[in-house]
């Protein structure tokens, strides 16, 4: 059985936002953003809002979420993507590998055919918000193989249906220019300008314990079921290259270094890092300020 | 805690008086989004309860009750339910979605509460699957006792139990936590769904914290959510301005600046003030205003320390000459606080505060009236 993780990376947007209130940040550029809806949080509040990363998915569903200003799925949209549609070949195979270990027969089919179904909708928007409907169902499938007895059998074109229908809620304007790239942290920061960096780092060697509902996303986006995620980590700044504690050190610096075109950094991180992460932060910056709200959800808020 | 000098309650006794002042804001929250009187105390019970089960520590059981108290404290001032704001229904939404941000916001603004009920207040609106609001937190990254919270509202808002089982079933792994669904079915069986209302852990607040300010600070967001900002406090110095010019106690004079603070709350509830409906002299705002008083009066009434202001408040609305409401009392029936904060309230509507002397002697003391106006001129 697939081992899900207990510990949560928790990104409270709305406490990201009053922090970017009080320092009267307006822009804000996240380049380790993963899951986009903190930053759909602080686009709804009128923050342009710019993110990046490796994970191609994450990405897709920045489209949607962070983007998109206008476009929703519609019902008659939804139905043709969580059903197999009559005329289209599909790849019915593409998850085979994963039956029986993960999931049934059906749920792989369903896999194969959303992965299809995906790709064929009309815009970028519509399919960062398919991607997010369909993640849901995937994690809810994850999560009903540690509590079968718990959670209920649903179709999975219902479940999908029902997680694809929510996603219109979160679409809105804010008359402002938003973006997301898949980029490494120091492309996505040499990119953009904003009046804030936020960075909440991943943890050293953190891509090697990734949580299965991310990597797998990943792997079904990707359409290879053996996909791993140190591929996609591969080159990059905080992967295999910064994986001892200098090498980490010396990675964070080189973000922080690149940091200076921006007034304000925030940076996310906990108490068994905080050690770590707040002399590199003191190095770059003379005023260091930390919000520590929960042991989980420390915020080191470093000016010129 | 000059001003609960006269609540009956040992003055020293900060702690009971604060209890009292968050029970009679969260109150007023509750109020503000529809729910039904008490439901706030009855989910705060309902979510120590489950927290019991879910081995919740004590100190965090405590911080979980005053959250649940406070848990609609947000909609206080929020674009979609204060006074003169109008939004589409999908801004309203989203606006909704921040009130537990807001609440959270204002919460930690009180400091006399436990560093952790902000946040517990912050995402009890959380879903498991990461659906829920205002952060879309999702599986273990929302606190243990933020799903009790939620599990809590779920169920008090479901009129039959026997439902809300099912529906807090079918919603494990989206709503909730499977975890916190078997724990919910445990404690459902174990109790028949009957919610032991809990008393306020009046120990766990701290002791230094003046009661006052924090009622000041919930009076301040009241007149901001009628759009009225800064109101109490002219009427306080108007009132008290009165009061001494009438040789009142300093008993009197503190109930009467209680009253100040706590008769706005009336009008929380209501699409616009009384002033915006009806001139502060016209009799047809006899009942308008009526309703207003009750609805204030009654949230003080069941709080130990704030009952001996719930009759001024009441009568505020009555006139003079017993043409009045509730109960038609008039001349010395009406207590001299009601009849003076009465006519500061009518005065400071007034666009000529001479006008009042028209209304003494059938909507107000003509005593009273002198005095106010007296006041007002030699503040003027």
């Amino acid at each position: 059985m697939i081992e899900l993780q207990e510990r949560t990376r928790r990104i409270s947007p709305s406490r990201l936002h009053e922090l970017l209130v009080e320092y009267d940040c307006k822009s804000i550029v996240d380049p380790f953003m993963g899951l986009p809806t903190h930053l759909n949080y602080l686009k709804r509040h009128g923050i342009a809002v710019h993110g990046g990363d490796l994970l191609e998915w994450f990405v897709r569903v920045g489209e949607g979420l962070v983007v998109n200003d206008l476009t929703y799925l519609r019902d008659n949209e939804v139905a043709e993507i969580v059903e197999m549609l009559p005329g289209r070949i599909y790849s019915l195979d593409l998850f085979k590998a994963w039956e029986g270990v993960f999931f049934s027969e059906e749920q792989c089919v369903y896999l194969g055919v959303w992965h299809d179904n995906v790709r064929n909708l009309r815009s970028d928007q519509q399919t960062g918000l398919a991607v997010l409907g369909l993640w849901r169902a995937f994690c809810y499938w994850l999560q009903k193989t540690q509590s079968p007895d718990d959670m209920q059998d649903i179709a999975p074109s219902e479940l999908a249906w029902t997680y694809i229908r929510q996603t219109e809620q979160w679409v809105i304007p804010n008359m402002r220019r938003n973006t997301v790239r898949q980029g490494d942290v120091l492309a996505t920061m040499s990119s953009q300008d904003a009046d804030a960096l936020f960075l909440a780092p991943p943890a050293r060697n953190s891509f090697r314990s990734a949580d299965a509902r991310i990597w797998m996303w990943e792997a079904w986006w990707q359409g290879n079921p053996y996909f791993t995620i140190e591929h996609a980590y591969r080159d990059s700044l905080l992967g295999a290259r910064a994986a001892d504690p200098p090498a980490y050190a010396r990675a964070i610096a080189t973000i922080l270094s690149a940091a200076d075109k921006y007034p304000v950094i925030i940076l996310q991180t906990n108490e068994q890092r905080v050690t770590d992460l707040e002399p590199l932060l003191k190095n770059a910056r003379p005023n260091v300020r930390v919000v520590e709200p929960h042991p989980n959800e420390i915020y080191l808020i470093a000016t010129k | 805690m000059t001003l609960f000098q006269d609540s009956g309650v040992d003055p020293r006794d900060e702690r009971s008086v604060l209890a009292d002042v968050l029970r009679w804001y969260g109150a007023i929250g509750d109020a503000a989004v529809g729910n039904s009187p008490g439901f706030g105390v009855r989910k705060a019970s309902l979510a120590i309860a489950l927290a019991e089960v879910a081995h919740v520590s004590s100190a965090e059981r405590d911080a979980l009750y005053v959250a649940g108290v406070l848990h609609a404290v947000g909609a206080i001032g929020s674009p979609a339910y204060r006074k003169g704001e109008t939004l589409s229904d999908r801004i309203a939404a989203h606006e909704r979605w921040d009130l537990p941000a807001r609440g959270a916001r204002f919460a930690t603004s009180l400091a006399a509460l436990a560093p952790e009920t902000p946040d517990m207040i912050r995402w009890q609106s959380e879903a498991w699957d990461g659906t829920g609001f205002p952060d879309q937190l999702r599986w273990h990254g929302i606190p243990p006792a933020a799903q009790c919270l939620a599990l809590a509202d779920f169920f008090l808002r479901t009129n039959d139990p026997e439902d809300a089982l099912g529906t807090i079933g079918m919603q494990s792994g989206r709503a909730f936590g499977p975890d916190f669904v078997r724990i919910f079915t445990m404690w459902f069986h174990l109790s028949g769904g009957e919610v032991e209302t809990l008393p306020f852990p009046i120990e766990a607040l701290p002791a230094n914290v003046n009661a006052v300010d924090v009622l000041d600070a919930m009076a301040d967001a009241i007149d901001a959510h009628n759009a009225v900002n800064g109101r109490w406090r002219r009427l306080e110095r108007l009132c008290l301005g009165a009061a001494g010019a009438l040789q009142a106690d300093a008993a009197s004079k503190a109930r009467l600046s209680l009253a100040c603070r706590m008769f706005g709350a009336g009008e929380v509830t209501q699409a616009h003030t009384e002033d915006a409906q009806f001139d502060p002299l016209a009799r047809l705002g006899i009942d308008l205003r009526a309703r207003n008083a009750a609805a204030a009066a009654s949230l003080a009434e069941p709080l130990e320390t704030l009952r001996h202001v719930s009759a001024i408040i009441a009568a505020r609305s009555e006139w003079f000459d017993g043409t009045g409401k509730p109960k038609q009392l008039k001349h010395g029936e009406i207590p001299r606080e009601s009849a003076i904060l009465a006519t500061a309230i009518a005065y400071e509507r007034l666009d000529r505060g001479e006008r009042l002397e028209d209304a003494a002697g059938t909507q107000f003391d003509p005593v009273v009236v002198r005095a106010l106006i007296e006041t007002a001129k030699a503040r003027a």
